[in-house]
Parts: C-alpha cells; structure tokens; sequence
C-alpha cells in the first residue's frame, strides 16, 4: 500500500471529477489565472522599478537644499552656497540650475537642466529619446525653443541620450548653464536649487540640522528619502489598492459563484458514496483539496508566467495607458527584470493556500457524513 | 462470517423524532449462503444490513467480523475493514454521474494505494464479466438501468469482498432484469462469496438459490428459517 | 493503455514550475546584463546632478516626485482628477508625509 500511489489514483479522480464540469472549471481558471496576473504583473513592475531606481540613483546628489518662500518652491541665492560651505562636513557644494519647458505645438513637458562637467558648447543641447521622439528631431538637428521673453533661441542637437538611459533621460533637455539663464531669465546670482555632498554619510542628518537652523527659509532633502520615494513609488493608497481591489473583487465574484454553485446536493450525495464504497473522511478531504490545488496551481503558473512575459517582454502594454496619465511624452523603458522568490513564494501562498481552504471547508461536514447515510437516500 | 449480538439502533437520540429502527437483534450470517432479508419497507432491513456491512455503529450491542470485534474500532479501522470484506449493491445504483463505468468500478480500490495498470486491468476484467466491455468508457448516465446495475456489482466486486451486500437489489429492474441479477448473484455464490440481500420482492425471496429467510418486521426478526 | 490523468497534471506542474525557473534565470541573466547600461545612467544621474525618474511627465511633482513642494501636489484628495491617474499612483515623499 503506497501513499503515492494512492494519492497519484485520488488525483485522478480529482481530475475526472473536475473534467465533468470543464467549461465552467476553465472559465473559473482563467479569471482566476487573470487576478495572478495583476497582481504580479503589479508586484513584477514595482519591484522593477524600484530596483532600477537604487541602482540608478546613486549617483544621485546626498543632499539638496531648496529655498521655500511663501511655502512655495523659489530660486536660492547664490550667497546661501557660501553659509553652506561653512558647515564643517560638507564637501562641494553647487547650485543646480534645472526648470521645465513646455512646448506648445507638442503639447509636451521637458525637463531642462543645466550641462555638468564637462560642459556643452554654447548654442548645443542634449535631448532625451522622449524629446527626440516628440519633436522628432536627432543629432545636428536646429530646434528652436520659445524663450521667457518671448523669442525663440534655437539650439543644436549634438547628442541623444541613449535608450538604455530612458528612465532617467527621456524627457531631459541639457543645455549650457548660461544658455539656460538666458533661455529661463534666470538671475546671475540665483540657482534652482543647491545640492551638496558631506565628507562622512553617517553626518548627513546632522548636517541637515545645521542647514535647516542656518537657512530658515530652506529645506534640506536627502538622498535616502529620494531612494525611499522610489521605494515606496506604488505604495500610494489608492495606486496598489485599486489594482488589488479589483483583483478582490474579482475573487469574490469566483468565490462567490463557485461556493454558492460547487457543494450541491448532487456532490454531497457523491461524497456520501465515496465513504459508502470504502473511502476515509481523511480521502474525501483530500480528494476536494486536490481539486483546488489542480486549479488554484494552474492559475498560479498561468497568471505569473503571463505577468512576466507582460511586464518585461511588452513593456507592461495593459498598463502603459493607466502609467501614461496626461503626458504627451512617455518614457519607453524596458524594465530589468527583478525576481525575488519569497515575492514569487507570497503569490503562491497567497494563490493556492486561500483557494485550497475555501474549496475544502464547505466540504468538511458533507465529508463526515456516516457512509450508511446514502442508503438511507 | 458476520455475528450480531443484541443491537439495538436508535436515530435522533433524546429528540422529539427518536425513532427506533431495530431492537435487540441477534444474528448469525453463515459464510458462502445466500441469505435474504424479508419485511415491509421500514422493518429495519437497510438499518441491519448497514450495520452488519460495518457502514454504522449500532446504539448498543456487539458486531463480530470473523472472530474480529468491530463495534468499537475508529473510523480507520472500520472503513479498512468495510473494504475487504463487504461489497454493496444500493438500491439506487449510486454510481458517480459524470465519469466512465471503468472509472466508476475503480472507485472503491482507488484509496487502497494499488498499482494503477493492476487496478484497471481488474476493473475491465470485471466489465467484461458482465458483457459490459464496449461500455467501459461511456459515461454511466448513458447506460441502460440493467447495464448500471451491472456496473454497479462490477463496483462492489472490485476489492474481491468475501461477502456481497444488496439493498432492494431489484426494485427498479423489470421481471427479466430481476432474474439477470439473481444469475449473477447465483454464480458469485458458487465462486464462494456470502451474500445478503434485503428484498421485498417475491422474485427474489421465493428464488431457488436463496439457502436462508430473515423475516423483520417492526425492528424485529419474527421469523427465521432455510427457504423452502 | 491510455495516459493517465494524474501524469498530465504531473507533467503539466513541472512545466509550469520549469517555467517559474527560466524566469528566474531570465532574470538574473538580465540583471547581469542591465550593468553596464545601469552604469550608464547612474554616470549621467551623477554628471547632471538628477533626483528622480522619468516616469510621468505630466505634472511637475509627478515627473520630480522627491522635490516636490509640500503646497502644490498629495494635497488633494487621491481622486483628484487634475492629474490622474499619475497623481494617484506615486506616493508623496517620505519627507513631505506627517510622520
């Protein structure tokens, strides 16, 4: 007497007994299938995404200081950099000249940051691959810009950023600091903002302290919550819930109409047999389990591997719409995948293990049935 | 074969619709004979039978299989008993709509943990048996009542129980039906099987093959006696 | 004699489970391979001194979510249709959220 053997036969019959009713067992299997899919289609590209972002933001600066006036964003004296420098601890300090450019015939939004080392020539600008998609312009291309004055500058494109780069670069204009000054109107003695670096990370937040005592009217922003904003990206409560929800709502409809449809007379009578012709309580159970383990299992795979294929194969097409938004330039990325199995392992428990239960406890008390019940049918 | 001591089973215990279904019952069932058992609906017959074929616990009193105790074991013990030694015969067929006649006859075997080949091969030994071969794997809500009925016995074969048990085997089988079954019957008693049957059906208590009449009547057994 | 059924289901769960392994060797292999490119972007994050990703570009705390001022985005509420539905996606930044 083999277990696998055993099992292996009431296996068999789990699969006869779902053959029976197929179209609505694959149709239960399908939408089930479909609800994995969102949701690692969800957890595939957020875990993407902030992976790509870490890797990415690095180089990111350790601090930025902005200038609040009005509880609103203001350009920051030039003079602030020199109190800055004075805190001991901190190692290079720079104004950041960036803003952005909205180009009407387009009807798109561009990021426009001043050069860094080495600088571009004067007149010269590099453009992301949103830019050179939108404006459909490339390398040695004149593209003219309407200036805050109202007059147009035209520049000339010496360089597009690669499409590797897209995540960061896409929407990015980069031109020479005094072209930007000129192009914005920006005062000599002003820039957007001040990034800094400190000689030892684990001062950062007391020389954040000392900024914000120092400069009142500032705000210091470090690069560890730049990281956290992209670790929590999706996090948001409407963002994640909504693809969840409708998940949820989706599983409830399954549930809903599988319990209410699945434990009829007719599959109590049938158990009420098994036990007559020699099957244990413990076989029927297992039987019902392995009925919900062959769905739950199919939809597990099936959904995950499509989410997969989705999300890193076609750019996550079903949600590009809903990621778009407003935006007449969206970035074409192709994210990098990043798998990490206890995600892989929380789906599974989080797919199998539910639908496993909720198959088998309605079919707990019909399980227990004496077997001489049915003789009494 | 199978000993009843003084059972009594009541239904519903200490309710308002507590009803007895057989009082004080003894009884010895001889191995190899063909036994019937005779009374109205509602004597007690199916009661009896299920608790002789170890598919209920009596209230009170002691069933022996062989020289084995079974009124006290746990459900395990008594469903692996069940299975060797008895093969039931419903009066509604209860086979599983849906799935072959093959699958149908496999059922009882399946939790045994058997080979699957060896399994099948028996199951469609059986099927041919009982003329039953072409019909393996048609689905048994597309067979005729004689041949579910077959179907049926092939079920109860399958685990080789030394003993055979049918409730009201020919209720819903015609005159030539009802000899069909009592034919198999007759040749499972010669190949060595104990059979009982519980039948209100002259057909079947007055058959030639029948060794020995249970008569019940109210939970009781009023009369007992080898068929004339 | 007939393929059983049980060996279609076991077949078919190591397929998927087979599946479920190229993935993960997809990935990683990926992962090697987004080096060099990741390098790329952190030079030019570091070059031109950038805060963020460019992954909406239609409102200006969505396309620089960590220098985002505490007045103009997340105030609203999450169903606020003047950004939507990038506005409801990303969270404000750690630093602009009440602790």
């Amino acid at each position: 007497m083999s277990l696998h053997e055993r099992h292996r036969n009431i296996i068999d019959f789990a699969l006869s007994s779902l053959g029976r009713r197929w179209k609505k067992n694959l149709a239960l299997t399908v939408v089930y299938a479909f609800v994995v899919f969102t949701l690692a289609s969800v957890v595939f590209f957020t875990e993407a995404v902030k992976s790509e972002a870490r890797a990415v933001l690095r180089g990111a600066p350790e601090i930025v200081v902005q200038r609040l006036m009005a509880g609103r964003h203001d350009l920051i004296p030039e003079s602030h950099i020199d109190v800055l420098r004075k805190i001991t601890g901190t190692r290079q300090v720079q104004g950041r000249l960036w803003g952005y450019y909205f180009e009407p015939s387009t009807g798109a939004n561009y990021t426009v940051v001043a050069s860094g080392e080495p600088p571009l020539e004067p007149g010269t600008i590099a453009i992301g691959q949103g830019v050179a998609r939108t404006l459909n312009a490339g390398e040695g291309d004149l593209i003219p810009l309407k200036g805050s004055k109202g007059d147009y500058a035209s520049f000339e494109v010496v360089r597009v950023f690669s499409h590797e780069s897209e995540l960061v670069s896409s929407d990015l204009i980069e031109m020479h600091a005094d072209d930007l000054r000129a192009f914005f109107g920006v005062p000599e003695d002003y820039f957007t903002d001040i990034t800094l670096k400190v000689r030892n990370e684990k001062e950062l937040v007391v020389v954040a302290d000392k900024i914000r005592r120092l400069l009142p009217d500032t705000r210091p922003i470090l690069r560890d919550e730049i990281l956290r904003t992209y670790d929590s990206l999706f996090d948001w409560r409407s963002g994640l819930l909504l693809v969840i929800f409708a998940g949820a709502v989706a599983a409830f409809v399954i549930f809903a109409w599988d319990k209410a449809t699945s434990l009829s007379m007719e599959e109590r009578r049938e158990m009420g047999v098994l036990k007559a012709v020699g099957w244990e309580t413990s076989e029927v159970i297992a039987m019902k389990s392995w009925e919900g383990i062959i769905i739950s299992l199919a939809a597990f795979f099936g959904g995950t591997v499509l989410a997969y294929v989705h999300v890193f194969f076609s750019s996550a097409f079903i949600f590009e719409p809903v990621l778009k938004g407003w935006a007449v330039l969206y970035p074409r990325f192709q994210l990098v995948p990043q798998i990490d199995p206890y995600q892989v392992l929380a789906l599974f428990f989080l797919t199998v293990v539910p639908y496993t239960v909720a198959t088998v406890i309605p079919t707990w008390s019909a399980a227990t049935v004496d077997p001489d019940s049915i003789m009494r049918l | 074969m199978v000993e009843l001591k003084n059972i009594t089973k009541v239904f519903n215990r200490n309710r308002p619709d507590e009803f007895t279904a057989l009082e004080d019952v003894s009884l010895l069932v001889e191995e190899r004979k063909v036994t019937v058992f005779k009374g109205p609906s509602g004597s007690g017959k199916t009661t009896l039978l299920s608790i002789v074929g170890a598919m209920a616990k009596p209230t009170s009193g002691r069933v022996l299989v062989g020289a084995r105790e079974i009124t006290s074991l746990p459900e395990r013990f008594l469903t692996e008993v069940r299975r060797r030694t008895f093969g039931f015969i419903f009066q509604q067929f209860h086979l599983i709509r849906g799935i072959s006649a093959l699958e149908n006859v496999m059922l009882p075997a399946y939790t045994t943990g058997e080979k699957h080949a060896a399994l099948r091969e028996r199951a469609l030994r059986l099927l041919e048996l009982f003329g039953l071969s072409a019909k393996a794997r048609a689905r048994v809500e597309w067979l005729s009542g004689g041949e579910a009925q077959r179907v049926t016995i092939a079920r109860a074969l399958v685990n080789d129980p030394k003993v055979i048990i049918a409730d009201e085997p020919t209720a819903h089988l015609d005159t030539k039906l009802s000899k069909d079954f009592l034919g198999i019957m007759e040749r499972l008693n010669a190949e060595a099987k104990t059979i009982l049957i519980a039948s209100h059906d002259p057909l079947v208590y007055e058959s030639t093959m029948v060794d020995h009449i249970i008569e019940m009547r109210d939970g009781r057994i009023r009369g007992s006696g080898p068929a004339e | 004699m007939p393929t059983r059924k049980s060996t279609i289901f076991f077949v078919l769960a190591g397929l998927g489970a087979g599946a479920l392994a190229v993935m993960v060797a997809h990935a990683h292999y990926r992962h090697q391979k987004a080096q060099a490119a990741w390098n790329e972007s952190a030079a030019l994050v570091k070059r031109l001194d950038l805060t963020d990703l460019c992954l909406f570009t239609d409102a200006r705390y969505a396309r620089h979510p960590s220098m985002a001022d505490r007045h103009t985005p997340f105030q609203d509420s999450p169903m606020a249709m003047e950004h939507f539905p990038s506005g409801t996606l990303i969270s404000p930044p750690p630093h602009l959220r009440p602790q």
